[in-house]
C-alpha cells in the first residue's frame, strides 16, 4: 500500500484503545520513514506501536544506556540497522585498497562493536532484538562477499546464543524488490537516508514475521476453497478427468500451490476445507485424482455443502476450538471472500483471483502471516492431533453420560518437572497460549529452563495421551516460593483439551506437589486479558477463596477424577 | 493532469503526510508556515509525491522543491497521468 494511504488510515484510526507495541530503533543510517509502516503493521494485529527512534550513528553508546527510555523492561522489541557503510566504510567501499592485516583488523572491529552493543542491550532489557543483516554488496572485488557473508554469520552465531534474539535477513528484501528499487541513492547523498519507501515496508514486513509470533499473532489454520484453488475448473461441471491439476501446464500452477500448502502443513499449520460442493465430489478428488499433492489426511476440518462460508468458517473454528482471528480464508471468489470479510472481520483472507493463477504459491508464500519463532516437533504433528480432537467432539456428540464418555477416551496423563526435552515446548506454550492461560507470562527458554533449575519454583508440564493419538505437551504450571506461601506464577492449558478434567487433574497435582514442599497455601492469581476470559472463573470454580485467590492446604486435597486410565507423575 | 486537479491532490497529499486538514493548504504553504513540515517530514513528502503521481525527481529537483509554489513548478515539467 502507498505511503500516503498508510499515513491518511492511521491518521484516522482510534488507536488510544489498543494495547502498546514498543518498539526502539538503533541504527547509524536516516530511517524514520519507516515509523507509519510500522505503526500500520501494528494496527492490522490490534496494536499501537509506539516507536522510538535512537539518534543517529549512537548504536554502542545507545546500548549502553545512554538515551533514557529507549531500553527499558517495556520494551517489546529492538530494531537495529548497522549499515556497513557507517560502520567500516573502507570494508563496504574501498575493499579492493585493503591490506589483509587491515581487514583483519576492521573484523575484529566490527565484531567488537556487534559483541558490545548485544551485551549492552541485554544488561538493559530482555526484549526482542531484530538485528538487521549488513547487504551484500552487488558489485564486489573479489572476495568481497565471502567476508561480509562471515560478518553475517559472526552476527547470527552472536544473536544464536542469546534468548529472544533474531538475525533478520535483509538481503531477501533486497532480493525481492531488486536493488534498482531497495537504494534510493538521491537521499543517500542527500540525508544519509539509503532506502526508498518500497524497501522500508519491505523490511517492517519481514520484520513483523518476527513480532506477530512474539505477541502470539501468527495464524493458526488455512482454510481453503476448492474449485479453482486447489484445481483449475469445477468438479460438479468439469468431472475428474477434466479438472486441471498435474505437473504440467496449465495444471502445474495448482500443483505447486497445493505444495506450498504442504509446507505450511508441515510447518504445523491446520488445513480446512470450505468449498460449496457436494462433499463426495471433492473427496473423489482427494482420493482419486493421480496429481492430488494434498491428502484427505491433511484435512483437519471440512464444511463442504451450499451453506453460506461466514457460518461454515465460523463451524470450522468451532470443530478446532480456535479463534476466528487465528483463521487466513483463501478463495477466488471476489463475492465470497468479500462476504466472509464483511460477516467476519477478524478472519484474514487471501483473495486468489482467477486472472493470477500462476502466482497462488508466491501469494501463499509471500503472506508472512503464519511464521512462527521455532518449529517443534509438536508443530510437526499438529495436524493430526487436531483430528484427532475433531474425532473426539464426534464421539462426545454420540456418548451418554460425560464420565463414561470420558472414561473410553481412555486419556493417560503425564504430570512431571521440566526437563532440557521439554523446555523448548513449554516455553512455546507460554508464548502461544492466549485463551486458557490465568496470567499470559511470555517466558524464553532461558527463562523456563532458569524457573526449572532454582530450588525456589517449579516447572510442571502435562502431556496426554488418549485412543486417538498422542497429543503431546498440552499444559504448564509455574509454582514460585516465597517463605511458607507457594504462588501460582503460570497455569495454562491448550484450548484443544480443555472440558474433559485435564484442568482438575493438572490444578490437583499442583496442589500437592505445593503442600508436599511444605507450603501451606497457594496463592492463584488471574490476569485478564482480551482472550483468557474462558479461564476467569477456574480458581474459584477449584476451591479457591478470597480477592486474592487462595487455596488452603492444611484442608485435604479432592483425589484426582476416576476417568483417567493412568496417571503418570 | 489538469492544473487544478493536480493542485488538489498536491495538496492531499501534503495533509496526509503531515496529518493536517487540507483546507489549509494552498500555494502559498511552506515550512515557514506549516509547523510539521520539518526536514524528515519533507522528504516524506517527496517520496510520497513520487508514488503516489508515478514520477522521479532528481536529487537537483529534490533541492530545489523547498515549498508548495516550486513543487508545483517542478511537478509542471513533468509528465503526469
Amino acid at each position: 500500500m502507498k505511503y500516503s494511504e498508510i499515513q491518511q488510515i492511521l491518521n484516522k484510526a482510534n488507536l488510544g484503545d489498543l494495547p502498546k507495541l514498543n518498539i526502539s530503533v538503533l541504527r547509524n543510517v536516516m530511517i524514520e520513514s519507516m515509523v507509519p509502516y510500522l505503526k500500520y503493521m501494528a494496527y492490522q494485529m490490534g496494536f499501537e506501536a509506539k516507536v522510538q527512534i535512537g539518534e543517529y550513528d549512537n548504536i554502542v553508546q545507545e546500548s549502553m544506556g545512554l538515551k533514557e527510555g529507549l531500553l527499558t523492561d517495556k520494551t517489546d522489541c529492538i530494531l537495529i540497522f548497522m549499515k556497513l557503510e557507517n560502520l567500516s566504510w573502507k570494508l563496504a567501499r574501498n575493499y579492493a585498497a585493503l591490506e589483509p592485516n587491515e581487514i583483519q583488523d576492521e573484523i575484529k572491529r566490527v565484531h567488537a562493536t556487534v559483541t558490545d552493543t548485544l551485551s549492552g542491550i541485554r544488561k538493559q532489557t530482555k526484549g526482542m532484538i531484530l538485528w538487521h543483516s549488513f547487504e551484500i554488496p552487488l558489485y564486489p572485488p573479489i572476495n568481497q562477499n565471502g567476508i561480509i557473508q562471515e560478518l553475517n554469520k559472526f552476527l547470527q552465531g552472536s544473536l544464536a546464543q542469546l534468548s529472544n534474539a533474531y538475525y533478520v535477513d535483509i538481503n531477501l528484501c533486497v532480493s525481492r524488490i531488486g536493488a534498482k528499487v531497495y537504494y534510493d541513492q538521491r537521499y543517500w547523498h542527500i540525508g544519509r537516508a539509503p532506502y526508498s519507501l518500497d524497501a522500508l515496508s519491505e523490511i517492517v514486513f519481514e520484520d513483523f514475521k518476527f513480532i506477530r509470533p512474539l505477541k502470539g499473532k501468527n495464524k493458526k489454520c488455512l482454510v481453503l476453497d476448492c474449485d479453482n484453488v486447489l484445481w483449475g475448473g469445477v468438479i460438479g461441471e468439469d468431472g475428474l478427468p477434466g479438472i486441471k491439476l498435474g505437473k504440467t501446464h496449465p495444471g502445474s500452477a495448482y500443483y505447486e500451490f497445493q505444495e506450498e500448502i504442504m509446507n505450511l502443513y508441515h510447518r504445523g499449520i491446520l488445513i480446512a476445507l470450505c468449498s460449496k460442493n457436494n462433499s463426495e465430489d471433492v473427496w473423489e478428488v482427494f482420493r482419486d485424482h493421480p496429481d492430488m499433492v494434498l491428502k484427505e489426511k491433511n484435512i483437519v476440518a471440512s464444511q463442504i455443502n451450499w451453506e453460506d462460508k461466514a457460518t461454515n468458517i465460523r463451524k470450522i473454528a468451532g470443530q478446532l476450538n480456535i479463534g476466528l482471528d487465528s483463521i487466513v480464508f483463501a478463495d477466488d471468489s471476489e463475492f465470497e471472500v468479500n462476504l466472509v470479510r464483511q460477516a467476519l472481520p477478524e478472519v484474514t483472507i487471501i483473495h486468489l483471483p482467477k486472472e493470477k493463477t500462476l502466482e497462488y504459491r508466491d501469494i501463499l508464500a509471500s503472506c508472512g502471516l503464519f511464521d512462527t519463532l521455532t518449529i517443534s516437533s509438536e508443530d510437526r504433528q499438529r495436524g493430526e492431533m487436531y483430528k484427532a480432537e475433531v474425532l473426539r467432539r464426534d464421539l462426545q456428540v454420540k456418548a451418554p453420560d460425560l464420565d463414561t464418555y470420558l472414561k473410553s477416551l481412555e486419556m493417560e496423563v503425564e504430570i512431571k518437572s521440566a526437563d532440557e526435552f521439554t523446555i523448548p515446548r513449554i516455553s512455546q506454550l507460554t508464548q502461544k497460549t492466549n485463551q486458557f492461560n490465568l496470567t499470559t507470562r511470555r517466558y524464553s527458554d532461558a527463562e523456563i529452563k532458569g524457573l526449572a533449575d532454582s530450588k525456589e519454583s517449579h516447572v510442571l508440564y502435562l502431556k496426554l495421551i488418549d485412543k486417538f493419538g498422542d497429543s503431546g505437551i498440552v499444559g504448564v504450571s509455574i509454582l514460585k516460593y516465597r517463605d511458607d506461601k507457594a504462588i501460582l506464577d503460570s497455569f495454562l492449558l491448550s484450548c484443544r483439551v480443555l472440558g474433559r478434567g485435564i484442568e482438575d487433574i493438572f490444578i490437583i497435582q499442583t496442589l500437592k506437589l505445593a503442600k508436599q514442599r511444605g507450603s501451606k497455601v497457594l496463592i492463584g492469581e488471574f490476569i485478564p486479558t482480551s482472550k483468557n476470559a474462558q479461564a476467569k472463573d477456574f480458581l474459584v470454580k477449584q476451591g479457591f477463596k478470597g480477592t486474592e485467590p487462595a487455596y488452603d492446604l492444611n484442608q485435604a486435597i479432592r483425589s484426582e477424577p476416576s476417568f483417567f486410565k493412568k496417571i503418570i507423575t | 493532469m489538469e492544473e487544478k486537479v493536480l493542485n488538489d491532490k498536491v495538496f492531499k497529499i501534503i495533509s496526509q503526510v503531515m496529518n493536517i486538514p487540507a483546507e489549509g493548504i494552498n500555494e502559498n504553504s511552506s515550512p515557514e508556515n506549516i509547523e510539521q513540515w520539518d526536514s524528515l517530514q519533507h522528504m516524506n513528502l517527496i517520496l510520497a509525491l513520487e508514488e503516489d503521481l508515478k514520477i522521479k525527481f532528481t536529487d537537483e529537483e529534490i533541492a530545489q522543491m523547498i515549498d508548495v509554489h516550486l513543487i508545483l513548478k517542478a511537478l509542471r515539467t513533468k509528465n503526469i497521468a
